[in-house]
């Protein structure tokens, strides 16, 4: 699936926190337009409310490697 | 000499004395005080074990130097006890380490100096880490409470990270080669984690000794991972902190250095959400303004050409109201309808009345 074809749902919480700061950075600069800034502020509040869902149900995966290192192999 | 029925080469001597150490002694571990150290043609190192009784000469290649020793520094060597060709009698060193708080000390600061003049610990080697790692190599023992201080923490503050373990010691002589073991081997792997992390808990200087080699110094400095380091509590410094392109002061505040707190991300990112609405009502109250101002810049202007209508057309009514014939008749004069002719009637209008006369005179003027 190329980047621009992803929905919300498929991107990680790291796309969705850049994501984020974009559309921060997007009101504070000389492109920023009235007509727009409803719309962007909306997905501003889908992607919090996003990276909320996925922090707290994400799980870490930790695993000890098989390898032995007690002798040069 | 007709009792000893046992006669033997020179050659023979050594070599039975050395099968007979083999035997019995094939490795001892000997505690002194360092004497006559050198280094020779840039490959052997050479220093005496002395005792208030006796002395000892010790043998080594430059290459298993793990540390950096002087005279005068109490060691405990590992070493095979042999019997040279040249009847020289030595021990030949196979690992050592600094006994007693001095000479701890005494060698943590010679191997630091050594290090620091090779720019080891130079700032603009120090690379940066990811803000959020998602693949991490940790290289600690899995049996110790910095282990599961590591875990806990990061599982507190952080999901999706893929976490692969290496189990080695982190104490005593094998320690330093397993350590360096694992570094290699996560450095070798086809994707590299994005961090190689290494804890410790706390203990004493002899057990954080480790953490002092000068290979797995290296092997740390050379790592293509960057490195965050976190051995014993906040106040001991070792040389692979030094190294690490981060040092943390606990286990626990490496895995606090690793990974952001998910609360805090959250927070973040709704505060970052409601300041976009703030921002949206100041854009709308700025536009509201915006708008408001020109209305009433487009409501003055039409109230100056009205103004100026009205003057104009005041000025036509006073034109206007004074060609009213009305006032004509007010000053006297008087309207004539009607032929002017001898013998016809014609109609006499002043202001306040209409008369007919009859023509009975007509002259030119």
């Amino acid at each position: 699936m190329s980047e621009q074809n992803k929905t919300t749902k498929d991107k990680s919480v790291q796309e969705k926190l850049s994501e984020l700061s974009e559309l921060v950075v997007w009101f504070q600069s000389p492109a920023f337009k009235l007509e727009a800034a409803f719309d962007k502020f909306k997905q501003a509040e889908l992607l919090a409310e996003e990276i909320e869902k996925d922090l707290t149900k994400l799980k870490n995966d930790i695993k000890v490697v098989k390898k032995k290192f007690d002798t040069e192999e | 000499m007709e009792n000893n029925p046992l006669q033997l080469t020179v050659s023979e001597f050594v070599a039975l004395t050395n099968q007979t150490l083999e035997y019995a002694y094939p490795t001892v571990t000997v505690i002194g005080e360092v004497t006559e150290f050198r280094v020779s043609q840039g490959k052997w190192v050479s220093f005496k074990l002395k005792d208030a009784g006796a002395v000892v000469g010790c043998f080594l290649v430059l290459s298993q130097l793990r540390m950096q020793i002087e005279d005068g520094m109490k060691l405990m060597v590992v070493a095979n006890p042999r019997l040279n060709n040249k009847g020289f009698f030595s021990l030949n060193v196979r690992a050592m380490k600094p006994v007693g708080e001095g000479s701890i000390k005494k060698g943590f600061e010679l191997l630091k100096a050594k290090l620091e003049a090779e720019g080891l610990f130079a700032p603009e080697r120090k690379r940066r880490l990811p803000r959020v790692p998602q693949h991490v190599a940790l290289v600690t023992s899995t049996e110790s409470a910095a282990y599961a201080d590591f875990c806990k923490i990061i599982n507190e503050r952080w999901g999706g990270l893929s976490v692969e373990v290496a189990h080695t010691q982190v104490q005593g002589v094998p320690a330093p080669d397993q350590m360096i073991r694992a570094i290699r081997y996560f450095n070798s792997l086809e994707v590299l984690p994005e961090v190689l992390v290494i804890v410790r808990g706390g203990g004493s200087a002899e057990d954080l000794m480790a953490f002092n080699d000068e290979p797995l110094a290296r092997a740390i400095a050379e790592s293509r991972i960057p490195t965050l380091v976190g051995v014993g509590h906040e106040v001991d410094n070792s040389l692979a902190d030094m190294v690490a392109d981060v040092r943390a002061a606990t286990p626990t505040n490496a895995a606090e250095i690793l990974v952001p707190d998910r609360n805090e991300i959250i927070r973040s990112a709704h505060q970052q959400a409601k300041s976009l609405s703030y921002q949206l009502i100041q854009a709308i109250d700025e536009y509201s303004a915006r708008t408001k101002e020109q209305l009433n810049a487009a409501f003055r202007r039409i109230q100056e050409k009205l103004d100026e209508h009205f003057e104009r057309l005041a000025t036509l009514r006073l034109a206007t109201a004074q060609l009213n014939p009305e006032n004509i008749l007010r000053r006297g004069y008087a309207f004539l309808r009607g032929e002017v002719k001898v013998g016809e009637t014609v109609e006499i209008e002043t202001i306040n009345s209409i008369a007919k006369a009859e023509v009975k005179d007509v002259r030119a003027k």
